[in-house]
């Protein structure tokens, strides 16, 4: 049999569908090559200028998405069979070096753009009304979990301290000092929850005792643990992964 | 107990306790150590974090005090 190669199978075409596969294979291999470039120069990436352009290009990619994003559209529920066990700590330290927060002393701080900024018990949070969830959890780094979450529809909470819906952005401190926030779109959403309880147990400390947000329409970064304290806010906060390079949005 | 059972014994309970506490949260952070997880640079160490969010809390806390002192007056 005759070997098959571009030259031969191209013998016969026109010049104009040649000229258009040269024009493709020249887009593909430019592609590549620039793919290449970020993905080699550490050198190149850490550049002041260069980290100036990607995080003015990721900065509009949060607005494409924060555009894109459908506050009705809700993130698939899971029946219990589904639920992976066991669930997977995941942080930047190590499990032993959890953070324990004391319950009984523990108040949720309230600040920025919120009416009544008394600051919250856990029995009084644990006697507000709660839903659950049993959602995909989906990691940054490639990994993904079924869990059962259970907690105050955060939108509920928001309306109750008075929260400015109206203003861009809620952000959180963390006990282990993680920080990171949300635009008021996903935080709205009728799956964001500020989660008291994980596979129907009091919030264990390594999945964030005393209480995380859970938001299935985003990437695990997203879902603090640990929150000592939220504010409400109209200038953007970032986050730790997100003042890293990460895409602050993160989310369908 | 025969010694050499009574050392295995005392090797199994020190192995067991061992695993115990490596498991149990609560030990104080090494800030000096590299992080853990995928989404680290190879320089970044676990301290990292505090002195960002130290920062972070130094440049967000006039901001909402500002925004909280407009609101007020509204």
């Amino acid at each position: 049999m005759k070997k098959r190669t571009m030259e031969t199978s191209l013998t016969g075409h026109s010049g104009k569908l040649i000229r258009s596969i040269e024009r493709r294979l020249f887009l593909r291999q430019g592609l590549s090559l620039g793919a290449l470039a970020l993905l080699s120069g550490c050198d190149l990436t850490d550049d002041e200028s260069v980290q100036k352009v990607l995080t003015g290009m990721s900065r509009w990619n949060d607005r494409a998405q924060s555009w894109l994003f459908n506050p009705n559209k809700l993130a698939p529920e899971f029946p219990e069979s589904a639920i992976t066990k066991p669930f997977r700590f995941n942080a930047y330290y190590s499990e032993d070096e959890v953070r324990l927060v004391d319950g009984a002393s523990y108040k949720l701080e309230l600040a920025g753009l919120i009416r009544d900024k008394k600051p919250w018990t856990l029995p009084e949070l644990y006697a507000l009304p709660q839903t659950s969830q049993i959602t995909r959890h989906i990691c940054v780094e490639g990994w993904s979990e079924i869990g059962k979450w259970s907690g105050v529809r955060f939108s509920d909470f928001l309306a109750r301290i008075g929260a400015d819906t109206s203003a861009k952005y809620i952000g959180f401190k963390c006990a282990d000092d993680y920080y990171s926030s949300v635009d008021m779109a996903t935080a709205l959403h009728p799956q964001t929850q500020l989660t008291f309880r994980f596979a129907d147990e009091i919030l264990p400390p390594k999945y964030g005792f005393p209480m995380k947000l859970r938001i299935p329409t985003k990437l695990g970064f997203k879902n603090p643990k640990h929150i000592m304290s939220m504010f409400v806010t109209n200038e953007y906060p970032g986050g730790y992964w997100e003042d890293q390079g990460y895409n602050w949005f993160s989310g369908s | 107990m025969k010694p050499l059972q009574a050392i295995a014994l005392a090797a199994i309970l020190a192995a067991g306790s061992g695993a115990w506490a490596a498991d149990a949260p609560g030990k104080p952070m090494k800030m000096d150590e590299p992080m853990h997880g995928e989404m680290k640079k190879e320089s970044m160490k676990k301290g990292d974090v505090k002195k960002a969010a130290k920062k972070k809390e130094r440049e967000l806390k006039p901001i909402l005090e500002r925004e909280a002192a407009g609101s007020a007056k509204k």
